[in-house]
């Protein structure tokens, strides 16, 4: 697997944004003028808007008011009303019914006569779901690592920053298909928790786990930068402790780049979700995800490429959406940006 | 039965795995469907057969182009119980006896390999007596005459190995000694190398004992031969047919090519025409479709994507055979396991399942069965316990107190087996229990599902007929002494004394149809009384063939025969 890390378009350096706290909320107006300036971002970020609202309160809707079936409901005895015709849901020779203007199977079938249409709408649901809490929780993961090693330095540093490097060692995919294959076996025990081997649990741990290190730097590489600033040495001189000085004082100033990598990095693991489930290491395959409904579509790509396509084209949106949201939030969020060519 | 009848139970160590085939392995045609084999000029038969494929002077030469969809299980004859395999070892190795290499009922006789003729039976059918043939030659660099010696070896070698076939020879006295304690030799095999005679003495009587004689596990290697797998040592790869493997790269391909030592001794073993046969591994299904429609891929191994074949059905009509086979796809429910040891719930299942609609997740390929024996077998009279009746099937389950347990439902990742694990979850789940789905690589799943260790509650099974008589569907997979902790074929862990008493009792009848009627009759027992498994398909086989390939013939046992191919000009 050659893939390694993904382009954040971060690096470790001087924070974009490194200011006292009084200037952060001038700072994020400022950001939020440059942003809604940036017609490709809004553009985006409404494509994702979109995409949260069909996932979620959407596939409800429409399975209750025009499909009346469930995701995985599956109907291979069924016919349907196609073009005036009563027709089978899936043929006797295993074929399904193919997309229609129709409110039922509006994509046609898969194999096991469920709508695919609905699918798709309940996999946004979960790919989305997995995408976002992983992000969240290798967000914090990385803020909890990065930060200390680099407030602190000295063997704290040394200690993050060897961890991160052996996790950076492995290459992505091979080290997130390696701890899937261990936990979807047996599922996770922490203590007297035990995560079932079929809960979203799991491709969510093992997709934060393994991306801690993008975002992890880049926080410690801007916190080394903020350490010896003058409002960090003057909330010590008050008295403020090392626990204070890094929530209170360091984690403001970090909030900005945190949110570009933060969603830069949903994109990346909805991406990451879509490529284990394919490979059957990821999201239960009773749990429609898009990427396991492109694995089970495979076989059929020749004769029913529609099932492949539709969840691809859902993964591609999403990720392309994402990154330009990504993108217009970094151009809105550093001061230098409009110099560079950015939203104005 | 019960999970504490099977724990209770002093278990045989007979163990008799299935085969692993894949999807779209081969297997074998119907007996049922004999004449219209036959009335299709000896070609493989089945309902859509290519009437141009043996046609013609066979012309001699050639390097057919072939490929499989991933690596044979193994080489070597002891341990080969794959369907690939067995087509292959057919036309590089030799037993005493073998099944007569034709298609439909011609195929299920057995006739003398390296014995001269049939063997002499006595001691009221518990001595077989067999003369070798003088002048049968192993392959490079053995290059010496096969001796009955290495024929005893060759069948002690199964116990030293760990051959999945040794359950087939457990009968022979001193076998389950020498498998306890692999020193000694096996008492009841008796090689004469200057009289050139072996001789079997049973335990009991067996009626299968020569179609067990007649398996590739009893194939004839060198004395000396490694106590180890020797697919990937050439100088141990030994052959006596007309072929020999001359190559095998793991992942990439297998060369077979004519055995320069071969002389056909007997007219039972032919010729052959083809030169060569190069096997590339790691074909997709639909990869093969495209190459052998392009003309760049003579022979697949496994058959046709079930999305593909109505196109080239319609495309390449004369290229297209559809073969009937004696496979029985199924899922497994342990009797060991809750709430699967409780017979309401297997019932409940039965009924609860739509075969049709199963079978259409198999791409129609197939028909619906409740049965054990496949509809192809002489000894197959159907029955139907299990009408589709979802409201019956609460009721049970309603009666069982066993509604809201936890059930997972495993299958290999190999297409369609996920799908119909999705089915069977959602249909226990229909009946009240939380069902999840567990999915591995194929490589690996029928060996982990036939593990005690892991021992799960419903899992999807493929039987493929290993010899063509009814017990291998009965017996082999329901007699409680074939339960072992590791390659168990019971998996459902069935054990009723009063059942293995009635089936002990009907392998030893002779062959023939007052055997078959038993068979049939303890089919209908065994689905009434216990409902085990759930049955739902005998499966049918689609094969694509490029326009040059010709002298196509399905056997029983063998399934695709090699040295009847010719490639024309």
């Amino acid at each position: 697997m050659s893939v390694q890390a993904p382009d954040l378009g971060v690096v470790d350096g001087p924070a974009a944004i490194a200011a006292p706290a009084a200037d952060a909320v001038g700072n994020w107006r400022a950001a939020w003028r440059r942003l809604r300036r940036n017609r490709a971002a809004m553009i985006a970020g409404g494509v994702f808007i979109f995409i949260l609202f069909a996932s979620f309160p959407g596939a409800t809707l429409w399975v209750h008011l025009v499909a009346h079936r469930g995701p995985n409901v599956q109907n291979l005895s069924g016919f349907i009303m196609s073009g005036g015709h009563k027709v089978p849901v899936v043929s006797d020779d295993g074929t399904p019914i193919g997309p229609g203007f129709r409110g039922e199977y509006l994509l046609g079938a898969d194999a096991n006569g469920r709508d695919l249409f609905v699918r798709l709408l309940y996999g946004g649901r979960t790919s989305l779901t997995v995408g976002i809490a992983s992000a969240l929780l290798c967000t914090l993961l990385a803020l909890i690592l990065g930060i200390p090693a680099g407030y602190y330095g000295g063997i704290v540093d040394r200690s993050v920053s060897r961890l991160l490097d052996l996790i950076w060692s492995f290459p992505v995919y091979l080290l997130a298909i390696a701890i899937s294959a261990c936990l979807i076996v047996g599922g996770l025990d922490i203590g007297p928790i035990h995560i079932s081997s079929t809960s979203l649990l799991i491709p969510i741990i093992v997709i934060a786990v393994v991306y801690i290190p993008y975002i992890a730097r880049p926080i410690r590489g801007e916190v080394l930068a903020l350490r010896r600033r003058e409002f960090v040495e003057a909330a010590v001189a008050h008295g403020a402790g090392p626990v204070r000085v890094m929530t209170r004082e360091i984690l403001p100033n970090v909030a900005a780049t945190t949110l570009v990598l933060f969603t830069l990095i949903i994109a990346n693991n909805i991406l990451t979700e879509a490529a284990l489930s394919f490979l059957g290491v990821g999201v239960s395959v009773l749990t429609p995800s898009w990427g396991n409904i492109i694995q089970e579509g495979y076989s059929t790509m020749v004769t029913a490429p529609w099932q492949t396509l539709a969840p691809g084209i859902a993964i591609m949106l999403t990720a392309i959406s994402l990154n330009v949201l990504g993108d217009g939030l970094r151009d809105a969020l550093d001061p230098h940006g409009a110099r560079q060519g950015g939203a104005r | 039965m019960s999970g504490s009848d099977v724990q209770a139970t002093a278990t045989a160590p007979r163990a008799r795995t299935r085969h692993s085939a894949p999807r779209w392995t081969a297997v074998l045609p119907a007996l049922a469907a004999a004449a219209v084999l036959a009335s299709c000029g000896g070609s493989g038969g089945g309902s859509n057969s290519n009437a141009n494929a043996n046609a013609g002077t066979p012309v001699n030469g050639g390097t057919l182009r072939a490929a499989m969809v991933s690596n044979p299980d193994h080489l070597d004859p002891a341990l080969a119980y794959s369907t690939e395999t067995w087509e292959m070892l057919s036309a590089t190795n030799d037993g005493l006896v073998t099944f007569k290499r034709a298609s439909g009922n011609a195929g299920n006789e057995i006739v003398p390999d390296l014995a001269t003729a049939m063997p002499k039976v006595s001691g009221g059918g518990t001595t077989y007596t067999f003369h070798v043939h003088t002048g049968v030659k192993f392959s490079p660099p053995v290059n010496r005459t096969v001796q009955p010696s290495d024929i005893k070896f060759s069948i002690e070698r199964l116990f030293r190995v760990n051959s999945p076939g040794v359950g087939f020879y457990t009968d022979i006295k001193g076998a389950s000694q020498y498998e306890k304690t692999k020193k000694g030799g096996i008492s009841g095999i008796v090689a004469d190398d200057k009289t050139h005679t072996i001789t079997f003495h049973l335990a009991q009587r067996d009626g299968t004992f020569l179609e067990y004689l007649a398996m590739p596990f009893a194939d004839a290697l060198p004395v000396g031969t490694p106590d180890k797998d020797v697919s990937t040592v050439p100088q141990w790869r030994i052959a006596t047919g007309p072929y020999m493997f001359k190559s095998y790269t793991p992942q990439g391909s297998i060369t077979i090519v004519r055995n320069p030592n071969f002389h056909q001794w007997t007219p039972n073993i032919p010729n052959g025409h083809l030169d060569e046969i190069h096997v590339t591994i790691g074909v997709s299904p639909d990869q093969a479709v495209n190459e052998i429609a392009d003309g760049d891929l003579d022979y697949y191994f496994e058959a046709v994507a079930p999305d593909r074949l109505a196109a080239i059905q319609k495309q390449y009509p004369s290229q297209v055979h559809i073969y009937t086979r004696n496979a029985l796809l199924y899922f497994t429910l342990n009797g060991r396991k809750p709430p699967m040891n409780n017979v309401k719930v297997r019932q409940a299942i039965n009924y609860a399942v739509d075969r049709p609609a199963l079978v259409k997740i198999f791409g129609g390929q197939g028909t619906p069965t409740e049965n054990l024996i496949p509809s192809g077998m002489t000894a197959y009279k159907a029955h139907h316990f299990y009408p589709y009746n979802l409201a019956k099937a609460k009721a049970l389950v309603d009666a069982s107190g066993t509604k809201g347990m936890a059930v997972q439902v495993w299958a290999s990742s190999t297409d369609p087996q996920p799908e119909a694990a999705q089915y069977m979850a959602s249909v226990l789940n229909s009946l009240g229990y939380h069902a999840t789905v567990k999915t591995m690589s194929e490589g690996i799943y029928y060996d982990t599902v036939a593990n005690e260790a892991t021992d799960p509650q419903v899992s999807y099974n493929e039987w493929d007929e290993d010899f063509p008589e009814a017990e291998d569907y009965v017996d082999a997979q329901f007699n409680g002494r074939y339960i072992t902790k590791i390659g168990t074929n019971d998996n459902s862990n069935l054990n009723v004394p009063s059942l293995n008493a009635q089936m002990n009792k009907v392998r030893e009848m002779p062959i023939g149809p007052a055997r078959e009627a038993q068979w049939a009759r303890l089919d209908a027992e065994i689905m009434k009384s216990e409902a085990p498994i759930v049955p739902f398909m005998n499966r049918s086989f689609p094969k694509f063939y490029s326009s040059r390939l010709h002298g196509l013939v399905f056997n029983a046992t063998f399934y695709e025969l090699f040295p009847s191919m010719w490639l024309s000009k």
